[in-house]
């Protein structure tokens, strides 16, 4: 399936799909002796409904550009805009997946999924609703009344993501989401993310060190490089959806992108 | 042989508690003390049943706690929000931390002749006084627990875009509640010894720490270890409630 | 366009930074300078309110007065005889509690017979509050020092008891592994093992034993005695003193939080000699 389905937008949403412009960005760290430039002049743009990766080594910069396209942190040096504005801060625009699924412990999964409405204008039946769809969305059907202790890993992730997307977000980031997973529940949330993107088409921005899983998702991969954090290549992912890991297409392209890691 | 170590262990443990209890009853029987000023195991379990019998006892135990309870309810409530309010703001920590370590220093009886001074010798004196004991303990703990809040929780709230006040009441304090849960068991703790000493050092009036006090007046030894008794029970059944509520509190929690 | 864009960040940081709970990293002047300012004000007040009589000095002496009612205890040696006997009396008292203390939890911690005999009793005996022992005691010793040395050794021995068989009990069973390796004998094993493995948690004990002790006298001396630095607190009360009171209230506070202060300041350095050593 290729092309890129576009988002229904609800009303308390824009009307018009956003693109997400990172300008110059420069992020400079003072550590005791010397400074470390995380980032320095990144510039890169996200079109609507698009699934972009981003990979690199430690130290690269890639999370740090996540958190502050999400607000959490500030630029010393350009600017980031979301549909035109200039970021400024957190937004329900933009949602965070951490990479641990951060689930309120006290909470069951339906009430963790509402803390991310607390602000929204909807009504309390638009509430329920909203919920219990994303609910269905991720997969966790029969789970509403369960409490984080008794989810495993994977499930929880899930949660996270339903409580990201609950919100009805322009663009959804993700730090690593399954880092902290077996190998065999990152397979199937891989999947399972897939699903909820192009059910969904939000743009999604994943940063990952899993270069398969960079090219399993994504329509484009950027590649950074560290010392200081720059973009050091960009490559298409133009293959068609599903995408077979074996396939001789698939590994070239994660080839590309590794020799692109290995060249920095 | 197993079956011998089987009994081992609470025969040994009851041997100490029966030869004292047995030596106590010997001698007062033989009168090697004064009867008229040491009880015997006896006297004490007849004066015991004797106030159990007409109330007075429960009554006194009754006015003990409520008189506890008083001073808890004004002191926990001010020991958490003052907790949250350090925790929250580095500069209140850094314009009052100091002066309150200060204060706590000062060994808590010593209060008691200045409270008495500005709030009197009756009910007000001593619901201050337990009132202050129990300030202490929640205000650490509930700064303890603010400051220590998850921080990645504190981050979610961030990215949900939570205003302060609900990420406060949402996020953190639920996330500081165990600690805050420990911090009200020691206030618990506290909180009846003080009502003990207040009932020695304010005037009298119904208690059980009056009762002893009185008891002492009039040379009623037996009178004295019953209601030693009772203090010792309550207060180790309010640490065992206490400890019971914040182990249910930490397994909900998963932790 | 960058620059404006880079400024406009600054706002935001500047929020950012508040909503961390952050104020800018001062340095310890700072902070000392901060930390006087509620004590500083509060005396300032103090001194207004009972100049412009806002307050009686039956209610609240002015700070000059208690100045002057320190100074006056000081000099006619009554400050100096009555904090002298009521440290003598913690000392003796916490000797005697710690003593007892160290021994029947080193009993407890070491032995398992010894374990099995004296736990229900003394378990028991520490649920009893030190307050609700003072009455009866009072009946047979009066108000005499032995109830004073008594009640304040009843004090300390709880915290002591307790750290001391905990402290033996929880001694890494590694390290006690590695003492039967080597074919040590039981008093090998105290002395090189047991012992310093047991010993942080036991100056833990002798300090809130200690700790304790000085509450303990403070009760004891406000409920049945004749002398003593928190007597003088009572009888100044009593006669009406108030400066007098407040001013042995000072002397109370200044020498439990130098006795808590030193306490901790031993205990860390102990800590971290014996401690670090468990590998």
């Amino acid at each position: 399936m290729d092309g890129l389905p576009l988002r229904q937008h609800s009303a308390t949403a824009g009307l018009r799909p956003a693109t997400l412009d990172v300008r110059n960005i420069s992020r400079v760290f003072s550590a005791g002796s010397g400074s470390f430039h995380a980032l320095q002049d990144v510039t890169l743009s996200v079109a609507p409904g698009e699934f972009l990766a981003i990979v690199g080594a430690s130290g690269c910069g890639k999370s740090t550009l996540l958190r502050l396209i999400a607000g959490l942190d500030v630029p010393d040096r350009g600017d980031i805009r979301l549909d035109g504005k200039t970021i400024d801060g957190p937004s329900l625009d933009r949602g965070l997946i951490f990479q641990e699924p951060r689930l309120m412990p006290w909470l069951t999964v339906e009430q963790n999924i509402a803390l991310a409405l607390e602000n929204a204008a909807v009504t309390r039946q638009e509430r329920a609703q909203s919920i219990a769809d994303h609910i269905a969305l991720v997969g966790l059907r029969g789970f509403e009344h369960a409490y984080p202790r008794q989810l495993s890993g994977g499930m929880a992730q899930r949660a996270a993501i339903a409580r990201g997307l609950v919100t009805r977000p322009e663009i959804l980031l993700l730090d690593e989401p399954f880092g902290a997973l077996d190998a065999l529940t990152k397979v199937r949330l891989q999947a399972e993310l897939q699903r909820v993107w192009l059910a969904e088409g939000i743009t999604m921005v994943l940063v990952t060190h899993d270069v398969e899983e960079a090219v399993f998702l994504a329509d484009r991969v950027v590649v950074m490089a560290p010392r200081p954090g720059r973009v050091s290549a960009i490559q298409k992912v133009a293959l068609p959806r599903p995408r077979d890991r074996t396939s001789g297409a698939f590994v070239a392209c994660k080839a590309a992108i590794l020799a692109a890691l290995g060249a920095t | 042989m197993r079956r011998a170590v089987a009994w081992r262990t609470p025969a040994l443990g009851a041997l100490l508690p029966l030869a004292l209890i047995a030596t106590w009853q010997i001698a007062a029987s033989a009168g090697t003390f004064d009867v008229g000023l040491w009880a015997s195991p006896a006297t004490v379990l007849r004066a015991a049943s004797a106030t159990v019998r007409d109330g007075s006892l429960a009554g006194d135990v009754w006015a003990s706690l409520q008189r506890d309870v008083a001073g808890l309810a004004i002191g926990v409530p001010v020991g958490l929000i003052v907790g949250t309010l350090l925790a929250l703001s580095r500069l209140g920590d850094a314009l009052l931390g100091p002066s309150l370590s200060a204060v706590r220093q000062v060994a808590l009886f010593t209060w008691v002749p200045l409270i008495s001074l500005w709030l009197g010798n009756d009910e007000p004196g001593k619901i201050a006084f337990i009132a202050y004991a129990v300030f202490f303990p929640v205000m650490l703990a509930t700064q303890a627990g603010v400051r220590g809040a998850d921080p990645q929780l504190r981050e979610v709230a961030r990215t949900l875009c939570l205003t302060s006040w609900q990420s406060l009441r949402r996020v953190i304090l639920p996330a500081a509640l165990p600690s805050i849960a420990a911090g009200i068991h020691l206030a618990l703790v506290y909180g009846w010894l003080a009502t003990i000493g207040a009932e020695y050092l304010f005037s009298a009036g119904p208690g059980i720490g009056s009762a002893l006090m009185t008891g002492r007046a009039q040379f009623r030894m037996d009178q004295v270890i019953v209601g030693m008794v009772a203090i010792a029970v309550v207060g180790m059944l309010l640490n065992v409630l206490a400890g019971a509520a914040e182990r249910r509190l930490l397994q909900s929690r998963g932790l | 366009m960058t620059a404006q864009a880079g400024i406009a960040a600054r706002p935001a940081a500047a929020a950012m930074a508040r909503w961390s709970f952050g104020w800018p990293r001062s340095g310890p002047i700072a902070a000392a300078f901060l930390a006087l300012i509620v004590p500083a004000s509060g005396l300032a007040i103090w001194r207004i309110a009972t100049q412009q009589a806002w307050v009686t000095p039956l209610m609240l002496p002015a700070p000059d007065a208690v100045a002057a009612a320190l100074r006056d205890l000081a000099r006619s040696g009554d400050l100096t005889s009555n904090l002298g006997l009521s440290l003598r009396r913690v000392v003796l008292g916490f000797g005697f509690g710690a003593a007892i203390g160290l021994a029947a939890g080193g009993a407890m911690g070491l032995s398992r017979t010894a374990e099995a005999m004296l736990r229900p009793l003394l378990l028991s005996f520490v649920q009893v509050p030190v307050l609700a022992w003072i009455p009866l005691l009072m009946i047979p010793l009066g108000i005499g020092e032995t109830l004073k040395l008594a009640a304040i050794g009843i004090s300390a021995f709880t915290p002591v008891f307790l750290n001391t068989a905990k402290g033996f009990r929880n001694v890494a069973p590694a390290l006690i592994e590695v003492g039967t390796l080597y074919k040590f004998n039981w008093p090998q094993r105290v002395r090189h093992i047991l012992l310093p493995g047991a010993l942080p948690t036991l100056f833990t004990g002798l300090r809130l034993g200690l700790t304790q002790a000085w509450q303990a006298l403070i009760v004891v001396e406000l409920v049945a005695s004749t002398d003593g630095i928190g007597y003088v607190t009572v009888i100044a009360r009593q006669m009406f003193q108030f400066d007098q009171m407040l001013a042995a209230m000072l002397v109370i506070g200044v020498v439990g939080f130098c006795l808590d202060r030193s306490l901790r300041f031993a205990e860390a350095r102990l800590v971290h000699r014996f401690g670090g050593a468990a590998a």
